[in-house]
């Protein structure tokens, strides 16, 4: 199954949610910023997009506002 | 309820409180020693009453004393000229403002009165039994319903006696007087008589009149315990008499002075009742002195309402004075919960990019060793395995690039984190300063 990308607003919220996830036992995987995404923060986080919406769940559990996504 | 809120209640509640046990104990000390003044008022007030009965009996016992030794009278006695003794006596009488006076022999008979020609005898009577041994007696006195309708002046005396709720409790017929009898002697000091003279008080107002415009409240003369003669206003404007006086009540039946509230013709007063005896120390009547309860009450409610009205001033002043203080101190305090609010959440931000940084140098380590592995696996022929080093090789690119990253966010926060403690500490000293007082060395 192909990778989703999550994007944040900056690189504190990003390790916020690499934290979340993780937490809430999902995999994610701390990325630089790919070229083609346009975002203020240098990292993003990579995960399976079958666990997306598990993923959006916990980060909106822990109230970590959510910048982008790339498919 | 915010803390500004708690602060605001907190004060006003100790002022209000404070302010009310203040009013409530001016009150209670006022109504004790205003009381207690008002009972020494009315105390002197009777005794001043009592001295004007004392001065109006001696009054009484002087012009009979000296009636009794006049000439005209001795001779219009021993001659038994009863027309000329009616006729001094009449105008003394009339002069003098006595309700009656009348001669009588030695045997107590009587010879004339200023009342009128009828006859009779009052040998009978106590005081003129003293008169004709020799000597002057003057007291109060009830006179029985014969003498007076001898001397015409039973309507004045007979009265039908209310309570308060205006129900008939007693009929009077006899009458409460002041008197004096003297004895009539002849040249040789050998008695041939006496005179007897008096004022009756049933419906007299002269010495309560005179009493009231001197002493201020309100007097009244008790023929036992009900009023014959009294300064005390009704509602319709008359004048309060022939009521029976509760309180009186015990004072003629013991003999002890009372001082208390009574409420006659509908107004409360602060009363002293002292009892009257007679020359033989029997109680025959009481003094009624009273001025109204409302002059200690009124005194009472305009302090308590100026305490009230100067209080809530002081209670508002206060308030303006606390008000902006309580703000200052909220205002502080939420500045400094703010400070900290943003040092925790930065340190928080902190410890979790330690974590997130721990986590993924882990997994870049374990890319490395893979890496290795796959790099050992060729190095010993096996071809196959560069494609996969070759994706390892990328993932570690990544990997590193994202390590730089977080290392530069981490120092960056590294440094903000050390700020906050900093901050941290600023604000332990400022809310140790603002709930001790002292300042941090």
């Amino acid at each position: 199954m192909a990778d989703v990308i999550l994007f944040f607003g900056s690189n504190a919220d990003t390790m916020i949610a690499t934290k979340a996830l993780k937490d809430a036992g999902v995999t994610a995987k701390m990325i630089p910023k790919p070229a083609s995404v346009t975002a203020s923060a240098n990292l993003c986080l990579s995960i399976d997009a079958g666990v997306e919406s598990q993923a959006k769940s916990a980060l909106t559990t822990a109230g970590v506002a959510l910048g982008g996504v790339v498919k | 309820m915010s803390l500004r809120v708690r602060l605001l209640v907190t004060i006003i509640g100790a002022v209000v409180l404070s302010f009310l046990v203040s009013v409530v104990a001016a009150r209670f000390v006022l109504q004790h020693d205003l009381l207690d003044l008002g009972n020494t008022e009315v105390t002197n007030g009777a005794g001043a009453f009592g001295g004007y009965w004392d001065s109006r009996k001696n009054q009484i016992k002087l012009l009979v004393s000296q009636d009794a030794v006049s000439d005209a009278l001795r001779k219009d006695l021993q001659t038994h000229n009863t027309a000329a003794l009616q006729d001094f006596l009449s105008n003394i009488e009339r002069t003098s403002g006595l309700s009656f006076l009348t001669v009588v022999d030695v045997n107590g008979n009587v010879v004339a009165r200023a009342n009128g020609p009828q006859q009779g005898s009052l040998s009978s009577n106590s005081l003129i039994q003293r008169a004709l041994t020799g000597e002057t007696v003057s007291t109060a006195a009830l006179l029985d319903p014969t003498f007076l309708a001898g001397e015409g002046l039973a309507p004045q005396a007979q009265a039908t006696i209310k309570n308060a709720g205006g129900k008939t409790v007693a009929q009077v017929a006899k009458g409460l007087a002041l008197v004096s009898a003297a004895p009539i002697s002849d040249q040789n000091e050998r008695t041939i008589g006496a005179i007897y003279g008096g004022v009756l008080m049933n419906h007299y107002y002269d010495l309560v009149d005179q009493t009231t415009r001197a002493l201020g409240g309100s007097t009244a003369i008790l023929q036992g315990d009900a009023i014959v003669a009294s300064t005390i206003t009704q509602p319709d404007g008359t004048r309060a008499v022939d009521l029976r006086i509760g309180p009186a009540v015990g004072v003629v039946k013991n003999g002890t002075p009372y001082t208390g509230t009574d409420t006659v013709g509908g107004t409360k007063y602060l009363v002293r009742i002292q009892p009257l005896e007679n020359d033989q120390n029997a109680i025959v009547g009481a003094l009624w002195y009273g001025t109204p309860f409302s002059q200690i009450s009124s005194i009472i409610d305009h302090i308590t309402i100026t305490l009230l009205i100067w209080g809530i001033i002081a209670m508002l002043v206060a308030l303006a004075l606390a008000i902006p203080v309580a703000t200052r101190l909220s205002n502080t305090l939420a500045a400094r919960s703010k400070q900290v609010r943003t040092a925790a959440k930065e340190l928080g931000v902190v410890m979790v990019g330690s974590e997130v940084s721990g986590d993924h140098v882990a997994a870049t380590k374990a890319a490395v060793e893979r890496s290795a592995a796959l790099v050992k696996a060729i190095a010993a022929g096996d071809s196959s395995k560069i494609g996969e080093l070759q994706a390892v090789n990328d993932e570690l690119q990544g990997d590193v690039t994202v390590i730089d990253t977080l290392s530069q966010e981490m120092a960056s926060r590294m440094k903000q984190a050390a700020d906050r403690v900093a901050d941290l500490n600023d604000v332990a000293g400022g809310l140790n300063q603002l709930v001790t007082g002292e300042k941090n060395a």
